[in-house]
């Protein structure tokens, strides 16, 4: 199946915007929307964005499941930013409706547990998506970074190129593939699912944040056990950050535990790429064409 | 105290020759079946194939291996003392007492000594020392070779729940789940009635009496009979083993599933995982343990119960379902026998779980 693209956005397209999993009052989405707007986009702020809900979730598996599938149903909608993760996908996958997108796709952003709309798109309908900052990251005088701007310059269609210093752990090399990816708990628990990844050629991008030590160990056991290293084109490690012990110390760094279960692989590992929970999150096409160069001198992903 | 225990040792001891005459027999019928089993046997079929280790016998000797997190000969002396009351030889392997920081010894040393014990035809039974973490990095570079031609019991839980299932799902062996070395109380004669029953209901499986719990009824509980091989351990853990070579086989068999230290929201996501690796459709029961909640962070509160979250995911199905069964991160966490069939029966009034066949 041959991957699509949807369309970049033009100056006056529609961002749709929802919370599909964890609550998020509106003041802290405001800033995301304001930089939207300034960007030239129209912003149109899902019920989800608006919800007075009282516990976890921004609303019902109901109303969050009707918010996101009217966005991806509204032709109008050109992309559809995710203000933030928590959880909540899991839930309503499966009664997600993607017929329309299909034939008329769009982009999807967010990560964290949006890893599971992105996971779920590409396996089944080879439609590119944006591995990207959230509503949260606009906040505290970052709107204007690097990184989310990488996110503008990716719904504008200019083709990626970042760089990354150099890391100890690396291993030289170059590779190309399609990029897939994300958070490493939730990759972990697609597997057997429907939504699982498919990893054979890639260039395979993971982060998380606030795991056990021995979980981490034991998610990329998961990923090695399955199978999903072992035809990798290429792996970037992202953040590993707030990583918590156990009171009887598991005695490695989070990088030593992931550098020790890579060792046996050949193909080429740049650790430390900017993609994590924290402010450090470049804009990621999952299916789009890289090429990652890693050389003594630091490490480069650009698109093909 | 001493007294009820040594009664019912005697009673064990009356039922053992009996039991292991017929697991003998099991093991040598299913024995000719095996190299046929790629070839036809599927799913209801498999639960045929499941080869019970020989019960233990006075004299047999019992070897106890630290495959996870370490332990220190101190504290492993009361299941010593008691395992040996029971008529068994203790062979302690080279992990006791070892530490590689969260690991009873180092990935090598572990595997070491629990090849060591898979392969001595003298050890009848390997009890594992505790859980923590460390089997699963151990798991596929052992060689199970001779296990698989005299099949032993493997004992323990949480962690174990590795070694459960990848022998169940490789080997078809039954297995025991059940408290370890690190559960045994201290001193007997001052331990509570239900720490005295759950350590006896280790030797009481080991020694191949037929095993029956029952579960205080619960108002979440689905009603219904039904029969099936009996599989499960550490929901978390069992989420990590899919897609693996030790993935948790479920088709027509009783699941229980148990786990500590998790926040709803994650309870929940591995309950989607269940459902979402269709380990759920063909289930014949799911048995509950005990499930020690992490509570929601303020103003994160999830908004369902344990209950809710489970019978959220079963609502399709028919097969009954049982809350608060005794097995778990807890004091009543009895022993199973997995990849033994049971029969699970849950009504208004009961929920029992009987070992059969």
């Amino acid at each position: 199946m041959k991957i699509k693209i949807p369309p970049y956005l033009q100056k006056g397209d529609t961002i749709g915007i929802v919370a599909p999993a964890g609550f998020m009052p509106i003041e802290k989405i405001q800033t995301c929307i304001e930089t939207l707007d300034s960007w030239g986009y129209n912003i149109l702020p899902g019920a989800t964005t608006h919800s007075n809900s009282q516990n976890y979730f921004s609303g019902t598996d109901e109303e969050r499941l009707s918010d996101l599938q009217q966005m991806l149903d509204d032709r109008s909608v050109k992309a559809i930013l995710c203000a933030r993760g928590g959880y909540g996908i899991s839930r309503i996958i499966d009664r997600i409706n993607f017929k329309k997108f299909i034939k008329h796709p769009k982009w999807i952003i967010g990560f964290s547990d949006i890893t599971v709309l992105h996971a779920h798109i590409f396996t089944n309908y080879k439609i590119a998506s944006l591995h990207a900052p959230m509503a949260a990251a606009f906040n505290d005088g970052e709107f204007n970074n690097p990184y989310i701007l990488s996110l503008k310059d990716a719904l504008e269609g200019k083709p990626a190129h970042y760089e990354c210093a150099p890391h100890p752990f690396n291993k030289l090399g170059e590779a190309k593939g399609e990029l897939v990816g994300g958070n490493l708990s939730l990759l972990a628990h697609l597997i057997g699912t429907d939504s699982e990844i498919k990893t054979r050629n890639k260039i395979l991008f993971l982060e998380d944040v606030g795991e056990y030590l021995y979980n981490v160990d034991r998610l990329l056991l998961q990923l090695k056990r399955s199978g999903k290293f072992n035809k990798l084109a290429a792996l970037i490690i992202g953040g590993f950050t707030d990583s918590k012990d156990t009171e009887r110390p598991f005695g490695k760094s989070v990088y030593d535990i992931i550098y020790e279960q890579l060792a046996g692989y050949k193909y080429p590992i740049c650790f430390g790429f900017p993609v994590s929970h924290e402010k450090e999150n470049f804009a990621l096409k999952i299916g789009v064409k890289y090429k990652l160069s890693i050389t003594e001198n630091g490490s480069v992903l650009q698109e093909i | 105290m001493a007294e009820y225990f040594f009664n019912l040792s005697a009673g064990v001891f009356c039922t053992m020759d009996r039991k292991h005459f017929l697991a003998a027999a099991t093991t040598f019928i299913t024995g000719t079946a095996i190299p046929f089993k790629r070839s036809f046997a599927r799913n209801s079929d498999e639960e045929l194939l499941y080869r019970k280790p020989p019960y233990l016998k006075t004299g047999d000797t019992i070897g106890v291996a630290s495959p996870a997190g370490f332990i220190t000969h101190e504290e492993i002396q009361p299941a010593i003392q008691v395992m040996q009351s029971w008529g068994y030889k203790i062979q302690l392997g080279d992990t006791i007492g070892k530490r590689d920081f969260t690991f009873g010894g180092t990935d090598e040393e572990r595997r070491n000594d629990l090849q060591k014990m898979l392969d001595d035809p003298k050890i009848k039974a390997i009890m594992c020392a505790r859980g923590g973490y460390g089997s699963l990095r151990i798991v596929d570079d052992l060689n199970w070779t001779k296990f698989k031609l005299n099949p032993k019991w493997v004992i323990g839980f949480s962690d174990i729940t590795v070694l459960h299932n990848h022998i169940h799902n490789n080997f078809q062996v039954a297995t025991i789940h059940s408290k370890m070395t690190n559960s045994f109380p201290d001193d007997w004669n001052l331990a509570e009635p239900i720490q005295i029953e759950t350590i006896i209901s280790i030797q009481d499986a080991l020694s191949g009496k037929k095993m029956k719990y029952s579960a205080v009824p619960n108002s979440a509980n689905k009603r219904g009979t039904s029969e099936g091989v009996l599989v499960g351990g550490n929901l978390k853990t069992i989420e990590t083993l899919s897609g693996t070579a030790s993935d948790i086989k479920t088709n027509e068999k009783i699941l229980f599933v148990e786990d500590t230290g998790e926040y709803l929201y994650s309870i929940d996501r591995m309950f989607w995982n269940l459902r979402r690796t269709g380990k759920l459709k063909n289930l014949k029961g799911l048995v509950v343990g005990g499930f020690k909640v992490k509570p929601d962070d303020p103003g994160e509160e999830f908004g369902k119960t344990l209950q809710d979250i489970v019978l959220e995911k079963v609502k399709d199905f028919k097969f009954p379902v049982c809350f608060d069964f005794p097995v778990g991160h807890q004091k009543n966490n009895f022993a199973l026998k997995c990849g033994v069939k049971h029969q699970l029966l849950v009504t208004e009034k009961e929920a029992t779980l009987t070992e059969i066949i």
